[in-house]
């Protein structure tokens, strides 16, 4: 079957080229999803999506076009001819309000390969009814609390299957299977509704299997999240002001996903992400000298990391996987490129992070798994170092940030005010502001591997019309001075 | 079936629809058939950068089936329409269904039932790249004569839905949309102006006016200078209005989101909030920009005053929170089982008597807003968000408009917004946000409307 369907992505290429096109790639892609959940009780969502289709992108005279059809059973063979020839109209009839052409860095990709995600526990193996056993007890963990209005527990197996060949001569084949899970917990009490999450906001995604989810500890979690939601209804709102912060892994993830990964894509740094996601402060001259952080910043994209939700073997575009250094010792040293863009900064080779959602979409630049390498602090020795009336602030609540990827605002769920080297009490709404380069300018402590670990981002969102992508984002605890807590109430 | 122009016909995929009903084992059992041919070019001062022509056939299939006494319920959807596909589908939703926990709260499947006609222009259908080829080449030249660099969308999209059920309902319809925006940028670094239409078909897109509104706002916010944050009297524009109130469609207007104590009209209903210059309704038939007149349980959506003169109403509801609360169904379901409940995603805002320019002219010292950009929630209570002003900000004195300023964060309750309106433009247009959902509305002035921080461009 597979050779089958590699044979439908070389028809496709061909049909391109016999249609005028320059060069083409088509992917076909086979998504099986099984996602459920349980909600207070009851049964949320239990669903098994399932999309198959190709995806045909075509340069022609230097102008892209692309297209996508489902593949419906026996009618495969008039399927991708029909996206490849509507990709070439597409580029045949845009093509004259081209003003220049889009740029194409060379790629040697001429030949077959394989890739698959390692995969602990098959979780597509784990029986739908031990899957909701354990969000069962998950969900009922949670209970027991008369101020507890809303609770859910779910998880998420996703398979996707790439069949992606070139008129280069690519013959790619690659699984990727991405496994996550999660729960939160809603109260409501004295005029205040506070919500708690386990591991982190929206659930925990990794590439690999079952294990992931077994190593989450859910039913263990969900009396501490609970109490922590009814506490925070009672809970001081946090202080405004400079302080010194905390941030704890799974907010400073999301941190580093907004201010230096959505920065750091290329197509939004010269303009053509501005009708929408917007542009970037970090433009090229920059590259080498600005300091984006401190000395101990270190960040580093890495599109091969176990467990990353980016991991994989080439990107949309047939670039096989890399790692670089974005930010390192807290100068800019690189960014997230595709073939298209990579000779604007004078690189030979794309990083290979054009990616699309699914079948439907043309490839753009997207963030990979980016992450904060770790420091060498032990977490309560770093929070026993901080002064009284700092603050340990964690899990994402609220974000913002503007267009250029500058000023941003970001609210966590939780915070701790700490007092005499420990963690004190419960702060409710902690409320960040600041300017990227200053924010990370102001790390002083990061903690270590023992703190690390990779938070994965399910649902990014970029493009126009609008696409979702998945990566990581490791981090650990670090400390940043003089942050500029608001009041948000 | 094969996919390609013939997907869209509503008679085709009821007959998809009603074959898998009739197919199914299951004690209930629901299909939705959803099918979008769209083309798209997006486009930089390089000319079109990435361009589309898709057809995606998305069919969603419910079913219940009887165990332990009770009733269990699950899920599975396909995007192919053949009939391998969508059986497919509907085996994996009963083995889902199998493992499924049985459910006391399942309500009955709605029968047979009639819904308005809702119809898509098929002028969108038949809209080709050569039209958005001579849309982006205006919006380029004109930006080029300008100096401003370009960047926007064009897009063509029409839908066909369908929905069956074994409790004997059937319906079905179709819809359209067209839409084109430009941005046009200072290529120095300094400012940007923004316009956008949205409409049912090619036609309705004025794309002269949308590429002179961006290059005029463009070209005056060149150089903007920096303002104090603070307090403000605001005019918020149509697109800077919809960031604001699309976040009641997601959190607040729900009958989910009040029973959750996560709402905005917790302890508003009834109460005069907003001003008495706010009326809000979800209105699918609304002449300016109509949507499906169905929901995603097939039921007619209905007009719902969800604020009147400033008074809080809603919320809107579905089969089973209506059931819930002992209330009527008002047609706001989304696909089935899901875990937040109903939403109105046809939010129109009542318009005024005042043009912008007079909105501006009763402004003695205020900023002018365009656009927000990111706007998100930090609280669902108030619905205190937060946001950052985009392509173009303007100070205004004196009740004119002076010059542009740099962009401000906003941090500010949409209760108190809405309650500090002190003027509606007449004009409305159909205007979006970041994240999804469209709306209908007006320009506003708003007084006392709070910045907390700036930003250096």
């Amino acid at each position: 079957m597979s050779k089958d369907r590699m044979e439908w992505a070389k028809e496709a290429v061909r049909a391109a080229e016999a249609a005028g096109a320059d060069y083409a790639d088509a992917r076909l892609v086979l998504l099986q999803v099984e996602e459920m959940s349980v909600k207070n009780g009851a049964p949320g969502e239990a669903g098994a999506p399932e999309e198959w289709g190709v995806g045909v992108r075509v340069r022609k005279d230097g102008c892209f076009g692309f297209g996508a059809r489902p593949l419906s059973g026996g009618a495969e063979a008039e399927a991708v001819r029909e996206a490849a020839q509507a990709a070439v109209a597409c580029a045949g009839a845009l093509g004259g309000a081209m003003r220049e052409p889009t740029g194409w860095a060379d790629l040697d990709s001429e030949g077959a390969s394989e890739f698959e995600t390692a995969v602990e526990i098959d979780p597509f193996g784990v029986s739908v009814a031990d899957r909701l056993e354990l969000l069962q007890a998950a969900d009922a963990s949670m209970d027991g609390q008369d101020s507890v209005v809303a609770r859910q527990a779910f998880c998420s197996l996703r398979r996707e299957e790439q069949w992606q060949a070139s008129s280069e001569g690519a013959r790619l084949h690659q699984v990727l299977v991405r496994t996550g899970a999660g729960m939160d917990v809603t109260a409501a009490a004295h005029g205040q509704v506070q919500r708690r999450s386990h591991p982190c906001s929206w659930g925990n995604y990794k590439t690999g299997g079952w294990e992931h989810v077994l190593a989450m500890d859910l039913p263990e979690s969900g009396e501490r999240i609970r109490d922590e939601a009814v506490a925070l209804c009672a809970a001081d709102p946090c202080p405004s002001g400079p302080r010194t912060v905390v941030i704890g892994a799974s907010q400073l993830a999301l941190q580093i996903h907004e201010s230096v990964g959505h920065p750091n894509e290329l197509d939004r740094v010269h303009g053509h992400e501005v009708d929408l996601a917007g542009s970037s402060f970090a433009t090229p001259e920059k590259l080498g000298s600005f300091q984006y952080g401190s000395a101990l910043v270190n960040l580093v994209a890495d599109s091969t990391i176990e467990g990353g939700l980016d991991t994989r073997g080439w990107d949309d575009e047939c670039v096989p996987s890399g790692r670089w250094d974005v930010v390192k010792d807290g100068i800019f040293t690189g960014y997230h490129t595709s073939r298209e863009w990579a000779h604007t900064i004078d690189e030979s080779m794309s990083r290979a992070t054009a990616r699309a959602e699914g079948w439907r979409n043309p490839p753009i630049i997207r963030i990979t798994n980016l992450s904060l390498e770790p420091g060498t602090w032990d977490f309560d020795a770093l929070v026993a170092d901080c002064e009284d009336g700092a603050i340990f602030m964690d899990c994402v609540k609220m974000w913002s940030i503007d267009q250029r990827r500058l000023n941003f605002q970001f609210t966590c769920e939780i915070a701790w005010e700490i007092q005499g080297g420990r963690l004190g009490r419960i702060l409710r709404n902690p409320t960040y502001q600041g300017r990227t380069p200053d924010f990370w300018g102001s790390c002083d402590a990061i903690c270590s591997d023992a703190h690390w670990d990779l938070w994965g981002v399910s649902n990014c969102g970029k493009g126009n019309p609008m696409q979702t992508a998945e990566m990581s984002h490791g981090a650990a605890p670090a400390r940043f001075r003089e942050l500029m807590l608001l009041g948000a109430e | 079936m094969v996919d390609g122009m013939e997907t869209m016909d509503e008679g085709a995929l009821l007959e998809v629809a009603q074959v898998l009903v009739e197919s199914s084992p299951a004690a209930e059992t629901e299909v939705i058939v959803d099918a979008q041919r769209d083309r798209f070019a997006r486009f930089a001062g390089s000319g079109p950068t990435q361009s589309a022509d898709r057809v995606m056939p998305h069919v969603m299939v419910r079913v219940r089936v009887e165990r332990d006494g009770g009733l269990a319920e699950a899920q599975a959807t396909c995007d192919r329409l053949d009939a391998g596909a969508t059986r497919d589908a509907l085996t994996r939703a009963l083995e889902f269904a199998r493992f499924a926990p049985v459910s006391n709260e399942l309500i009955p499947m709605g029968g047979s039932v009639a819904v308005p006609a809702c119809v898509g222009d098929e002028r969108a259908l038949e809209c080709g790249f050569d039209v958005m080829a001579d849309w982006i080449e205006r919006a380029i030249g004109a930006c080029e004569g300008a100096r401003l660099a370009p960047a926007g969308l064009a897009q063509v999209a029409y839908s066909s839905r369908c929905l069956v059920n074994s409790a004997g309902r059937s319906v079905s319809g179709s819809a359209s949309r067209a839409a084109f925006s430009l941005t046009a940028s200072d290529p120095d670094g300094g400012g940007a102006g923004f316009a956008d239409a949205i409409a049912r078909q090619p036609e309705g897109v004025d794309v002269e006016r949308i590429v002179a509104r961006a290059i005029g706002k463009g070209e005056s916010n060149r150089a903007p200078v920096g303002i104090e944050p603070g307090r403000y009297t605001v005019v918020l524009e149509p697109n800077a209005v919809s960031s604001l109130l699309l976040f009641a469609a997601y959190q607040g207007f729900g009958a989910q989101d009040v029973a959750e104590e996560a709402s905005f009209l917790c302890g508003r209903r009834g109460e005069q909030s907003f001003s008495e210059l706010v009326s809000i309704s979800d209105d699918a038939g609304n002449d300016i920009y109509p949507g499906y007149t169905f929901d995603w349980e097939g039921t007619p959506k209905q007009r719902v005053e969800l604020v009147r003169d400033g008074v809080l109403g809603g919320p809107v509801t579905d089969r089973l929170w209506a059931a819930k609360q002992g209330v009527e169904n008002t047609g706001h379901a989304y696909p089935q089982p899901n875990t937040h409940g109903p939403k109105p995603w046809n939010l129109v805002m009542a318009g005024g008597s005042e043009s912008v320019e007079e909105l501006v002219a009763g402004v003695e010292r205020g900023l002018l807003v365009t656009q927000l950009h990111y706007t998100n929630m930090i609280d669902p209570r108030d619905l205190l968000l937060t946001g950052m002003t985009r392509n173009g900000t303007f100070l205004i004195e004196g009740g004119e408009v002076r010059h542009a300023v740099k962009n401000l964060r906003f941090t500010e309750s949409l209760v108190h917004a809405m309650a500090s309106v002190s003027g509606v433009g007449s004009e409305r247009e159909v205007a979006g946000a970041l994240f999804d959902g469209e709306i209908v509305c007006p320009a506003l002035r708003i007084e006392d409307f709070c910045f907390t921080s700036s930003t250096d461009f």
